[in-house]
């Protein structure tokens, strides 16, 4: 075997066991994704929407469930995406350079990288026992604690990729740094920001160890926010357990709708992006 | 290869105006060092610049001619071990006291980038990104003073009837002339140009070059540019730089024709840089 030949073949080789690499991992995805369609396709119908989750052995929705996964996740952006910017524009702009901002930025990436469960027991301990019972607070301010470092560190990033120039020339006119960072940092970075939100949404939508800690589950509709409260994915995750063929079947509808919705916000979210880079 | 070092200057300056030596001097620069961190860029500068008249910055790149351009508005505060020392007087105040306030020097003292750079917002709200912050006024006479500057900076009959579009859609030569218009909107005295044409094709080029004549009519303007030929066409004064010292200043046809510094004359016949 010539040199040549020798080089050619590990070429191939190297190709061949990156692109079967590829396939085992699509694969999987593939079938996870598959299974997710084929079991909750045929069991989505209107009643989903309409009527609560059923008592054992009964057929139902999971309207609660739908309420109340919308609302904790819509209270936790709006609790956990403010604070999210506003800790990544200091860190962005104010302190770039510093000892400061380096050592925040490690303790929002552990917090990144959190397991959600002890983001859930750490919440129970939190907000659960000195309360006395689960709510839907409770489950918002663990899901908020899931979207605050995603924000953080999105917010951070695409400031940072705003061109020190458009910085330089806006600080030029003598504006101070608070109107160019209102009305023109957050302009530039804005659907990078955006991004980052929906991608925390699309985190939350599906987390369940967080929830199960905090906002529990519920039977029926929770008649505030200081009640224990039905969401989907801890209902998946009891009537998925259940011997009930109903309960089963409410339980890949209610995977599919989440996996769906991941899909629509994953999409949208690289939409924004690529828009971004087009027209920054 | 021996006739390169024998080229004659082929640089034609233009006229310095009669009484441009005598014209009042606008900025002067005492005794001037800077330093980034430890290292020593700019070295015992001065120089006097006079109003309204263009006066460039000629040197070839790291001389630090940018650097001396960004001291006059404070532009190197922003980031941290930078730091100037000596005077800068302009109307008998020295900029660089610390008492001085940075957002007042900056409408004072405009500055249009290399690069230009909109706003992501509307034409109009980049020109008027500035006055709204400083000046309060009616719509209608926010309204005149974008027109204004945009009639200085000779972008208006092109964008009259698009003030509400996005910047972004211009052109480079027509953003760069935005930036003229953004940094003009607030009538400012001094005007700084950092290479502003370097980014733009010959067309763009030749149109901010005649801007630039007609904005010495309003402004004391100072321009950094890598061009001599540009250098020698829209200036009255020259500076030429060289690691960091200023090797020689005067009337630019003085320096194309008779430059009296060895070095001037080697850079200037393309012998370097």
């Amino acid at each position: 075997m010539t040199r040549w030949q020798r080089r050619q073949f590990t070429d191939y080789a190297a190709k061949a066991l990156g692109t079967a690499a590829t396939l085992f991992g699509l694969f999987w995805l593939a079938w996870i994704l598959w299974t997710t369609v084929s079991r909750g396709l045929p069991a989505l119908k209107w009643t989903l929407l309409t009527q609560p989750t059923p008592p054992p052995g009964s057929d139902g929705g999971l309207a609660n469930a739908f309420a109340g996964s919308v609302l904790m996740s819509a209270l936790a952006v709006l609790i956990g995406a403010p604070i999210g910017i506003g800790a990544g524009t200091y860190l962005a702009e104010y302190a770039r350079h510093t000892k400061l901002g380096a050592v925040i930025r490690f303790v929002n990436d552990i917090l990144l990288s959190a397991p959600s469960i002890v983001i859930g027991l750490f919440v129970y301990e939190l907000m659960v026992r000195p309360m006395g019972h689960f709510s839907a607070w409770a489950g918002s301010v663990a899901l908020a604690f899931i979207v605050l470092p995603v924000v953080v560190r999105t917010t951070d990033e695409m400031l940072k990729l705003v061109p020190v120039t458009m910085r330089e020339s806006a600080l030029a006119l003598g504006v101070p740094q608070s109107k160019l960072t209102r009305q023109v940092l957050y302009r530039a970075a804005l659907s990078g920001i955006v991004t980052g939100v929906l991608l925390a949404l699309a985190r939350i939508s599906g987390e369940t160890a967080p929830v199960l800690f905090t906002a529990l589950n519920n039977q029926y509709w929770a008649g505030s926010l200081n009640e224990p409260t039905a969401n989907v994915p801890v209902v998946i995750f009891q009537y998925a357990l259940s011997p009930y063929e109903f309960w089963h079947a409410l339980a890949w509808a209610g995977a599919f709708v989440i996996t769906m919705l991941v899909l629509v916000l994953g999409l949208t979210s690289r939409w924004l992006v690529a828009r971004h880079r087009q027209n920054p | 290869m021996s006739d390169a070092s024998i080229t004659p200057l082929s640089i034609t300056p233009r006229r310095i105006p009669s009484g441009a030596l005598e014209a009042a001097d606008k900025i002067t620069v005492r005794n001037l060092n800077f330093y980034y961190g430890d290292s020593r860029a700019l070295k015992d500068i001065n120089v006097v610049v006079k109003e309204k008249h263009v006066t460039a910055l000629i040197g070839p790149s790291g001389c630090g001619k940018s650097t001396l351009l960004r001291v006059f508005n404070r532009m190197y505060s922003i980031y941290p071990k930078l730091r100037a020392e000596g005077e800068v007087v302009i109307d008998a105040q020295n900029v660089l006291d610390p008492g001085y306030p940075v957002n007042q020097l900056r409408t004072k003292v405009g500055m249009v980038f290399q690069k230009p750079v909109p706003f992501p917002m509307s034409i109009f709200d980049n020109v008027a990104y500035a006055l709204r912050h400083y000046e309060r006024m009616t719509r209608r006479q926010l309204e005149e003073r974008v027109e204004e500057a945009l009639k200085s900076a000779a972008l208006w009959p092109e964008i009259k009837d698009k003030l509400g579009h996005s910047a972004l859609g211009l052109s480079g030569g027509q953003q760069q002339r935005l930036c003229v218009a953004r940094a003009v909107a607030l009538k400012p005295d001094v005007l700084l140009l950092d290479e502003p044409t370097s980014a733009l094709d010959p067309i763009s080029t030749g149109r901010i070059e005649q801007l630039i004549d007609d904005l010495k009519n309003n402004y004391t303007v100072l321009i950094v540019t890598h061009n001599m030929q540009q250098a020698a066409r829209v200036s009255e004064f020259t500076g030429f730089m060289l690691l960091g010292e200023l090797i020689e200043y005067g009337s630019t046809s003085d320096m194309f024709t008779r430059p009296s510094n060895k070095k001037t004359e080697d850079y200037i016949t393309g012998r370097f840089g």
